[in-house]
């Protein structure tokens, strides 16, 4: 085939062109299968749309700018029950920080029990890491409902449904790091003559002990933010506040709570980052 | 002492310190480490003292009531385990119409009811996921540092997406279903924003790592700005952003069978009724349900992941 400028190149090269190499070039069916599913998706969500009655959300514009105004217009701030709304924040941080605690005090134990190069028996094995799924299949909002149910209203149920979904996590994320371990320093311990526990103590925990900090304090992290919503089916802390204004339309007070919330997420965030590096630095540099 | 072998930093901490040999000064060296490391571990452990004290006592969790709340937990996980009997357990129904106690068709009485919610909630994940996805692929390119036009798009579209994934997921549906009534459209109007939020910073993450020569290559031929990015980022990170979106889907999956709790639709919705009102199997019918909904879900987006990404990759 002979080189062109791109002056002279004519339609019968481009034919000639596309006959030595049809792959180089767009086919009617190559677009298709190229569109077809980004119009599949369109189509579905339109439909779907419909089917949920999407015109509602036309129809609601009447409401949803006072909504919107009484947000963002904060009155009478001086008869707002502040005390109570820091109660319920305190309340929030002592319900992750409790029950981020007991997770990871019960996920030491099923972690290793999960752990293959720590349990012998399969059996017991398949059981613990099958009833750990279990235990995460079912979402922390649903162990809250639950647990509401069985010791009542208040912090106690949203502790438990904490501690309930982490240790199913927590547990899976410990088991895995301890199957990542170096076998050497395990060894060396076990040929010191040492039993299990102390097999267990200095041979897993020092290697695995930071990668633990980090994860639960990943976990106060993100159980703040779901504490905050365990209120709302009454597990106590500040959800159970917001929901309360909410119903009493009071939506300045629901606009304020949130921006704390928000702010607490923020500085929990940092807080923990911030103990996590000096944590892990700490480890590593030992 | 000076013929001793010194190794490593301890020969210049002091190691012609009078009256001590390299073992003397080592030890006195490690014992002020461990004086200095002293402090932290106290305070560290001091602070972590006072905060479970205080945790403890804000949220009442005393030891009286727990020990008054474990028996009435597994009494209420009692309740809940539904009474099968082994001879009559595939019995069908009889021809009143009535089941019998015993059977499985008993225990799932509703069965249809829960099966159509079970599918509105993974409609209401599809939806939301594509959705909320498709806002923040658009908003990805100008929320990435080495893609963004100018400055003030950049810092528009991070804030943005940070205020969507900010707002928990619950309390959106909460607002959405007191402004355009219970149902599921609301559920799917606050998965949505949430995802968008969410989706956003990770699509915005990949766009960052994207190679910039295909880039270069598109605006050395006269690519404009949405050319640059339909052409010279959207083929590297598709494969990401698929699977992305899909573990989104997971995710959101679960959010849509929760998020009913405040009426905004799914199987959320029939769980909180069952829980809230009756204390009896109908509760672990539904628990069932929802948790092998979930795992099949997850499975199943699993196997799709593995193989589109294979098939790009390789």
């Amino acid at each position: 085939m002979s080189m062109a400028s791109i002056d002279t190149l004519t339609d019968a090269h481009i034919d000639t062109v596309r006959m030595q190499h049809p792959g180089a070039f767009a086919t009617p069916r190559g677009q298709i299968r190229r569109w077809a599913p980004l119009a599949i998706a369109v189509i579905y969500v339109i439909v779907t749309m419909w089917y949920f009655e999407f015109g509602r959300l036309l129809d609601a514009s009447e409401r949803v700018l006072p909504l919107l105004r009484n947000f963002v217009v904060w009155r009478d701030m001086d008869t707002w029950a502040y005390g109570q709304i820091y109660v319920g924040i305190s309340q929030t941080l002592a319900m992750a920080f409790l029950g981020t605690l007991l997770g990871t005090l019960g996920s030491l134990v099923v972690g290793f029990l999960a752990a293959k190069n720590v349990m012998p028996f399969g059996i017991v094995r398949q059981i613990v890491r099958r009833f750990l799924d279990i235990l995460r299949g079912i979402d922390q909002l649903v162990w809250g409902l639950v647990f509401v149910r069985a010791v009542g209203l208040g912090p106690l149920a949203g502790v438990l449904a904490i501690f309930i979904s982490d240790l199913g996590t927590l547990s899976k994320l410990y088991s895995e790091a301890i199957e990542n371990i170096d076998k050497k320093q395990v060894e060396g311990i076990r040929a010191t003559g040492a039993g299990p526990l102390s097999v267990i103590r200095y041979g897993y925990i020092p290697q695995v002990l930071p990668v633990f900090i980090s994860q639960s304090l990943y976990f106060l992290e993100s159980n703040t933010r779901s504490a905050t919503i365990l209120g709302i089916v009454g597990a106590g802390g500040i959800g159970m506040l917001i929901i309360e204004r909410f119903r009493a339309s009071l939506y300045d007070q629901v606009a304020f709570i949130v921006v704390n919330v928000l702010v607490l997420i923020f500085l929990i965030d940092w807080l923990s980052k911030r103990v996590r590096l000096w944590a892990i630095g700490d480890k590593t540099e030992r | 002492m000076s013929d001793v072998p010194l190794t490593g930093g301890m020969a210049r901490v002091g190691g012609r310190a009078p009256g001590g040999d390299a073992v003397s000064v080592f030890e006195r060296h490690r014992a002020e480490l461990r004086a200095s490391k002293r402090g932290w571990t106290i305070f560290a452990f001091a602070a972590f003292a006072i905060c479970l004290g205080a945790s403890i006592w804000i949220s009442n969790f005393f030891p009286d009531r727990l020990a008054a709340g474990l028996p009435r937990i597994f009494e209420y996980f009692g309740t809940v385990i539904p009474d099968l009997q082994w001879d009559v357990l595939f019995e069908g129904r009889a021809a009143d119409g009535r089941a019998v106690a015993g059977s499985i068709t008993y225990w799932y009485t509703d069965f249809w009811t829960y099966a159509v919610l079970i599918w509105e909630t993974i409609l209401m994940a599809m939806t939301a996921t594509l959705l909320g996805a498709s806002v923040a692929f658009v908003l990805s390119f100008p929320a990435a540092a080495n893609l963004a036009p100018n400055s003030w798009l950049y810092w528009f579209s991070r804030r943005f997406l940070e205020i969507c994934r900010g707002i928990p997921e619950i309390l959106l549906a909460l607002v959405f279903v007191f402004m355009i009534g219970i149902g599921p459209l609301a559920g799917v109007l606050a998965i949505a924003i949430h995802t968008a939020g969410a989706l956003g910073k990770l699509f915005a993450e990949v766009n960052e790592n994207a190679s910039s020569r295909p880039i270069e290559g598109i605006a050395a031929v006269g690519g404009n700005w949405p050319e640059q990015m339909a052409y010279g980022v959207v083929p590297q990170v598709s494969p990401n952003f698929f699977s992305y979106a899909m573990l989104r889907f997971e995710i959101n999956v679960r959010a849509s069978s929760i998020i009913g709790f405040v009426g905004a639709g799914g199987i959320g919705q029939e769980l909180n009724r069952v829980i809230s009102f009756y204390s009896d199997d109908r509760v672990m019918a539904v628990l069932i349900l929802v948790v092998v909904t979930v795992t099949v879900i997850d499975l199943i987006s699993e196997r799709i992941r593995h193989t589109i990404i294979g098939r790009e990759n390789f």
